[in-house]
């Protein structure tokens, strides 16, 4: 099927085109308690077709894309791809050019993971995590998939390679005379990484004991804010939308390069990497999805921006002719021990309804769940309430510690703090 | 017009109904769902115009289930060939059997579930609709979105964006067991303006949206709602924070639909009584909110984005009184969970796309009218908030936690808007406490079926949400 695309796509008068095929292979395994509940696999082959026009005397281009099935006649191909090139020509943007085939080699193709292998590892992990009468797996989710992806365009790109991903859905249930509570949790990955899994699991199980203890959170009004779970992502996710080229190219990010961000008012001023790989990442490739080889780059060194990156269009607006869209990250820079930033009275924040932090405008926010109230000296888990802020006006004052803990594609500090957030409580103190 | 039902699919029906037979053989219960929906997103905006035909709901392709020894499997696949059924039927046994060598291998116990009742039904269903996608004059319909995107970007200054989508899908699907042959095709369409402003280095981003299970016609309605979403974020751009505590609110409908979603949809989605996750199964039959609330949740409820006629594992659509009066009388339930529950499914059977598996999942969740006037809501609070604009919401069907992000609140201070706006406010609350103190309800009524829902962090699908203006009380921070 193939290669009857790429005739027509030649054919088709196009001035630039691009292919992405992606046969995927996924097995899945859905558990009540430990009761297997279904199983599911899937064998799926997806080609997209993305065709550019050159308009307006070379000034502009435009394009258009659509998913071409397996199943379609060569006939329905054929004018499903006349109909792409009609509406390539409504789309006008300013003029940009596809990544070229340089004089690089296509990287060796990793040997396809057996998807049998990734799940039976999934499987046994999580029969082998303990659980006792306070804390057990209400139920668990294991999603495994393999695929291979060729991608080729007009300018003579034609790479193959494969990404192995999982993701694992856990609820963890907790449980005491008056009541049950739970939590819930997604972990993304290449592969079974089974030590993290428990560690992670353990932590959650303990996340849930202390949870049935809460009690209400105060009414503080503001207080210290430590992050120490996954929720330090959504704060790491502010500074690289900022070193976006979309977000350069549209004004959402008045950073500059090498001008400090937040006019070098940052206490601890942050460093942000692009990388090609980190351990286990579900964001490893050797190639972005738009046929860039994917690098090292720093983006932000110590507070002050070095480059942008991203997609090709916005790239070549911004002229980062050898950019790329990164898939893994570390956000670093702190320069104190994680048990430094928990000192005075603070609330340390592990367990929200949903976090969030706006990378627009830099609002954040969220329901906690669990929190631990440090208030002279003494240690309560509070429950309820919510936290809101700004990165804005937050981030000049954030501490990072120097130690890092991954969550799949991005590196980050273990223990992040923020002063003066707003907090609302329900109980006065 | 009628939204015709796919070519495809009609021509490979009896090659997959042939399938089933062959698979019969083997298990005790098959079914087939085959989708072709294709369909457009146009985004276009002051950096970048593209044209893609992916939205959230195509796709092209088809999921067998089966039964034996207690056990539901699924295999998911998108080349099919009539020639070559057997060769299909033994790939498809083959992968579940390697399955299965797995788990056996480990022990794994198996939750046994019934087999699912067959009874005969056929359905040929194509809605109604303006236009279709595939006809669509994609020349004048960039020209229309860059038209108002460019006069709201032209408004001033400190306009550095203004985002505007249009999407239509052509629904087709088609669903066939031994006895049921089910096919349904319908469009829905969705449009969205997101203008970002900024101020003194603060950036804000407000959207205005509409959809329905209409064709891109309704695209006629996106001009009028990027001029109010130019009005709201300037608006932002000069908010201030709010005092946390608890205030009166109003929330207007598209916040009533969030809280009925977030509050009464997950709560009562009964695959999570399965699994003992929603202390919704513990409330049947028992007060959760006040006598003003009665709520509804069912593909029939309204002409939405998610008004189908059957769902994805071939139920017909229903409308389900979830809370009547403030009694809490049932929820919603795919047909699996319906078989270990011992009740019959509603209808919310929903897959992501054919390549995922089925859970219980909303389709319009209504809180119902009541009779009061908005004026009469805003003249009965000395200090309060009216809120309004939708970002995201998050449940716990657990504990009956709610969260609510929403774009802004309108300062009331006796009985009148004075004009102070906060921005952005989080709503939490505990849900029988949010419906219990539900005082006031208005006559009016919309639906919103702009977005999607996730299960968890997973799982999206479309759905709609709304009803009134009501007056209650929350936490807001």
């Amino acid at each position: 099927m193939l290669d009857t695309i790429l005739r027509l796509v030649k054919a088709s008068g196009a001035d630039a085109w691009e292919v992405t095929e992606s046969v995927t292979e996924g097995w899945e395994f859905y558990f009540i308690k430990h009761r297997l509940d279904q199983n599911r696999a899937k064998k799926t082959t997806h080609t997209t077709v993305r065709l550019f026009r050159t308009l307006s005397d070379g000034k502009g281009i435009g394009s258009a894309s659509e998913e071409i099935p397996p199943t379609e006649t060569e006939e329905e191909t054929e004018k499903r791809i006349r109909e792409l090139m009609k509406r390539a020509s409504y789309a006008e943007n300013p003029y940009y050019t596809l990544r070229k085939k340089d004089g690089r080699t296509q990287e060796a193709i990793a040997e396809l993971p057996d998807v049998k292998k990734m799940a039976g590892d999934f499987l046994e992990t999580m029969r082998e995590i303990p659980e006792n009468e306070v804390t057990d797996l209400n139920s668990y989710e294991i999603f495994a998939d393999v695929s291979r992806i060729r991608f080729l365009n007009s300018e003579g790109i034609d790479l193959t390679y494969v990404r192995p991903s999982s993701m694992l859905e856990v609820v963890v249930n907790a449980r005491n005379k008056e009541h049950e509570i739970e939590l819930y949790r997604i972990y993304r990955s290449g592969g079974c990484d089974r030590d993290s899994i428990r560690k992670a699991l353990a932590e959650t199980m303990q996340f849930g004991r202390d949870r049935l203890e809460a009690v209400p959170m105060p009414k503080l009004v503001s207080s210290p804010v430590v992050f120490s779970t996954e929720e330090t992502r959504e704060i790491g996710s502010f500074f690289i939308n900022r070193m976006l080229a979309s977000y350069k190219v549209r004004g959402y990010s008045d950073w500059e390069i090498g001008k400090p961000v937040f006019d070098g008012r940052m206490e601890t001023p942050v460093t942000v990497e692009a990388l090609k790989e980190l351990p286990n990442s579900s964001g490893n490739a050797a190639y972005d999805a738009e046929g860039a080889p994917v690098r090292d780059a720093v983006l932000i060194d110590r507070g002050v921006p070095k480059q942008f990156v991203g997609d090709r269009q916005f790239s070549c607006y911004l002229g980062l002719e050898d950019s790329f869209i990164p898939g893994n990250f570390r956000i670093s820079g702190g320069l104190c021990d994680a048990g430094e930033l928990r000192t005075g009275d603070f609330l340390e924040a592990v367990e929200f309804s949903d976090f969030q932090v706006d990378p627009l405008s830099g609002n954040l926010g969220g329901e906690i769940r669990l929190a631990y109230w440090h208030h002279d000296g003494i240690v309560t888990p509070v429950t309820g309430g919510s936290i809101s802020g700004s990165m804005l006006s937050l981030a000049p004052a954030m501490k990072m510690s120097k130690e890092l803990r991954q969550y799949n594609n991005m590196e980050l500090p273990a223990v992040i703090r923020l002063e003066q957030v707003s907090v609302t409580g329900i109980t006065q103190i | 017009m009628k939204a015709p039902f796919s070519a495809y699919l009609t021509k490979i029906a009896p090659g997959l109904k042939e399938l089933v037979r062959e698979l019969a053989g083997h298990y005790d219960y098959v079914s087939i769902l085959s989708s072709d929906s294709r369909g457009f997103a146009v985004r276009v905006s002051q950096h970048a115009k593209t044209v893609s035909g992916r939205t959230m709901t195509t796709e092209r392709g088809h999921v067998v289930r089966v039964r034996q020894d207690g056990l539901y499997s699924e295999y998911a696949f998108n080349e099919f060939d009539p020639a070559k059924i057997g060769e299909t039927a033994r790939d498809i046994m083959s992968t579940i059997d390697r399955q299965l060598s797995l788990l056996k291998a480990g022990g794994t116990p198996v939750y046994e579930t019934a087999v699912l009742p067959d009874e005969p039904c056929t359905l040929f269903v194509e809605m109604e609709t303006g236009t279709l996608p595939e006809e669509t004059d994609f020349d004048a319909l960039i020209s229309k979105l860059t038209g108002i995107s460019d006069a709201v970007v032209r408004t001033g200054d400190d306009m550095l964006e203004c985002q505007v989508v249009a999407q239509s899908t052509h629904i087709s699907k088609m669903f066939l067991t031994k006895n049921r042959d089910l096919r349904q095709s319908y469009v829905y369409s969705e449009g969205m303006a997101a203008p970002v402003a900024s101020k003194n280095g603060r950036n804000e981003m407000s959207y205005a949206a509409v959809s329905g299970r209409k064709g891109p016609e309704l695209f006629d309605d996106l001009k009028a709602k990027a001029e109010e979403a130019a009005r709201v974020v300037r608006e932002l751009l000069d908010a201030d924070r709010v005092t946390p505590g608890e205030y009166d609110v109003i929330t207007s409908p598209e916040v009533t639909g969030l809280i009925a979603h977030e509050a009464f949809g997950h709560g009562v989605e009964m695959d999570m009584f399965v699994k003992n996750r929603a202390l919704g199964a513990e409330y049947i039959d028992k007060r959760v909110g006040s006598d003003l609330v009665t709520m509804h949740e069912g593909a029939l409820c309204a002409d939405s984005v998610t008004g189908y006629a059957f769902d994805d594992e071939g139920t017909l659509a229903g409308d389900v009184t979830e809370i009547d009066h403030g009694i809490l009388k049932t929820g919603i339930c795919d047909a699996l969970s319906a078989m270990r529950l011992g009740i019959a499914p509603t209808g919310n059977g929903k897959r992501e796309n054919f390549e995922h598996k089925v859970y219980t999942r909303m389709t319009n969740t209504m809180f119902d009218s009541g009779t009061n006037t908005l004026d009469e809501m805003i003249v009965s609070i000395s200090y309060g908030y009216l809120l309004m604009g939708m970002q995201s919401g998050m449940e716990d069907p657990k504990h009956w936690g709610i969260q609510c992000m929403i774009e802004r609140g309108y300062e009331i201070r006796d009985g009148r808007l004075t004009g102070r706006v906060v921005a952005p406010v989080c709503m939490t609350g505990y849900v029988p406490d949010l419906l219990g103190q539900i005082s006031m309800v208005s006559t009016d009524r919309e639906v919103f079926g702009s977005g999607g829902c996730g299960k968890g962090h997973k799982e999206w699908v479309k759905v709609a949400d709304g009803g009134p203006y009501l007056k209650t009380k929350v936490r807001l921070g």
